[in-house]
């Protein structure tokens, strides 16, 4: 309890140094905000960032979940077999490199402006490296382990997913830091570009009018997002750790 | 045991073959390999590095495809991993590190969907068996090398194979450990009354373990020769200096070190 009462004293001390700056005149309010304008802006457009906020962490969710399942499925498939590695990890790879971003455009013309674009190129913007580092973790497991399971009778499945994928983990937790960070800038930007709706889409339209208290509030609100998903990480990451000695 | 389960082949291999690459070019790993294995006896396979002695045992537990001949287990033919009458252990004991020690032994049934409580019976048996009660729910990283090897043997017998194959499982385990784990082995075949093929380097092993000694060549791999052990059971330590055991012991010497 200490700890928190200690980081909430030291928050308020900055919020107050911040404002206290703010109303001696030395701050231009049309680049910095201040403590007092976010919570103007809370009250004039609370609800509609609010529910923006949601908008945007069920697109990242549906996007996560697409990206997570597709890209470890495959990730694991194409890794366990040497030769189908060999001609897929490059591909992934180049997938990485190209600034995803440009077909953004075309994702536009085909699915609208609305969540569906969104969630489309969230999952293209990180799918690709969820499934190199989990190809790459298969691919570097010793083939003993899946000798074993064959022994002992597992289907091709069951060595794929009960063996295989698990003994991989720390490569595929790395993969999937990696890509939900990327489809959370992803979304964020997306709605930014062309949208309707979402923290995205309300940080451009109230830049675009200077309103500096609300482009504040959304990135709070953004900054929030990514640090649930921080944290659901980290409970995952610990929740399937492979069990290590007391 | 019955005279009649003795006479009667529980592995058996024809005419065995292995060529990597093409025909006229490739390498010939192994060359007409023909063993026989009855009912209930220890047989071993002993032979320099690279004489192919691993994937001969891979390929007896269908696990590695032959080039030519027949493997027939209990009668059937083996055409890819059988794990009801097969049971398979490796010189690493690949246990899974997020399981514990019982859920290793498990494993097995529970990729059959066997209920849970079925099998933590079983796997609470065997583990008794080779002795690791204590260590049930232990993690693998908290186990020695030996006791590893020790979850490796009940994993394996927990589907009750009728065959063991094992490739030279306790070849990583320090010296005292790998006698003590072959007198602890010898104990367990003792009592299941199964039929175990082992395949090693290590002639003392090959010579203390079996009623009989196979012997392969390298280059290309093949049965040099087949040898009776004619020690009385069950083996103690003290027969490893006995002068019988020295000649058998100079003999599969000589036949791996010049190959006729």
């Amino acid at each position: 309890m200490n700890r928190w009462l200690r980081r909430l004293l030291i928050t308020a001390v900055v919020v107050a140094i911040w404002e206290g700056v703010y109303r001696a005149g030395l701050l231009n309010p049309i680049i910095f905000s201040a403590p007092s304008l976010i919570a103007k802006a809370v009250r004039e457009d609370g609800m509609t960032f609010l529910s923006a906020m949601r908008l945007t962490m069920v697109e990242i969710g549906l996007a996560v979940a697409i990206a997570w399942i597709l890209g470890v499925a495959f990730g694991v498939v194409a890794g366990a077999s040497k030769s189908l590695a060999r001609v897929i990890a490059p591909v992934l790879s180049a997938m990485i490199a190209i600034p995803l971003v440009i077909l953004y455009p075309l994702i536009l013309a085909w699915l609208g402006l609305g969540p569906e674009s969104k969630v489309v190129f969230g999952v293209l913007s990180g799918i690709f490296p969820i499934a190199l580092n989990t190809l790459i973790g298969v691919r570097h497991l010793d083939p003993g382990y899946t000798r074993m399971a064959q022994a002992m009778g597992a289907n091709r499945f069951q060595v794929l997913f009960l063996v295989l994928a698990p003994l991989a983990l720390p490569a595929i937790v790395a993969g999937l830091r990696l890509g939900t960070a990327l489809i959370i800038i992803a979304i964020v930007l997306s709605e930014m570009l062309s949208s309707t709706d979402g923290l995205g889409f309300w940080i451009s339209y109230h830049r675009s009018l200077f309103n500096t208290g609300q482009v504040y509030l959304g990135i709070l609100l953004a900054v929030l997002v990514a640090a649930i998903s921080n944290i659901l990480l980290s409970w995952i990451e610990k929740r399937f750790a492979p069990a290590k000695a007391a | 045991m019955s005279a009649e389960t003795n006479m009667s082949d529980m592995i058996r291999v024809e005419g065995l073959g292995k060529r990597y690459g093409d025909p006229a070019t490739g390498l010939t790993a192994l060359t007409d390999i023909a063993l026989n294995v009855r009912a209930g006896q220890f047989v071993t396979i002993v032979g320099p590095s690279g004489c192919g002695k691993s994937t001969l045992l891979q390929i007896i537990a269908g696990l590695v495809t032959s080039t030519s001949g027949e493997v027939q287990i209990d009668g059937r033919t083996i055409v890819g991993p059988s794990p009801d009458i097969i049971g398979v252990m490796f010189q690493d004991a690949w246990l899974l590190p997020w399981k514990t020690a019982r859920e290793n032994v498990e494993f097995p049934l529970a990729l059959r969907k066997v209920p849970a409580d079925q099998r933590k019976e079983r796997a609470m048996k065997l583990l008794d068996l080779v002795g690791l009660t204590a260590s049930a729910d232990q993690y693998p990283d908290q186990l020695s090398g030996g006791m590893r090897q020790r979850v490796a043997i009940a994993r394996s017998l927990i589907q009750k194979p009728k065959v063991l194959l094992m490739d030279e499982p306790f070849a990583a385990l320090d010296e005292q450990t790998r006698t003590r784990m072959g007198n602890e082995l010898l104990q367990i075949w003792q009592e299941s009354g199964g039929t175990v093929l082992f395949v090693t380097h290590g002639l003392t092993e090959a010579i203390y373990l079996a009623d009989i000694v196979y012997v392969m060549g390298a280059r290309p791999g093949r049965i040099i020769d087949r040898i009776e052990v004619e020690l009385p059971r069950p083996r103690s330590i003290d027969m490893i200096g006995s002068e019988y055991f020295g000649r058998l012991r100079n003999r599969i010497w000589h036949l791996i070190a010049d190959p006729a």
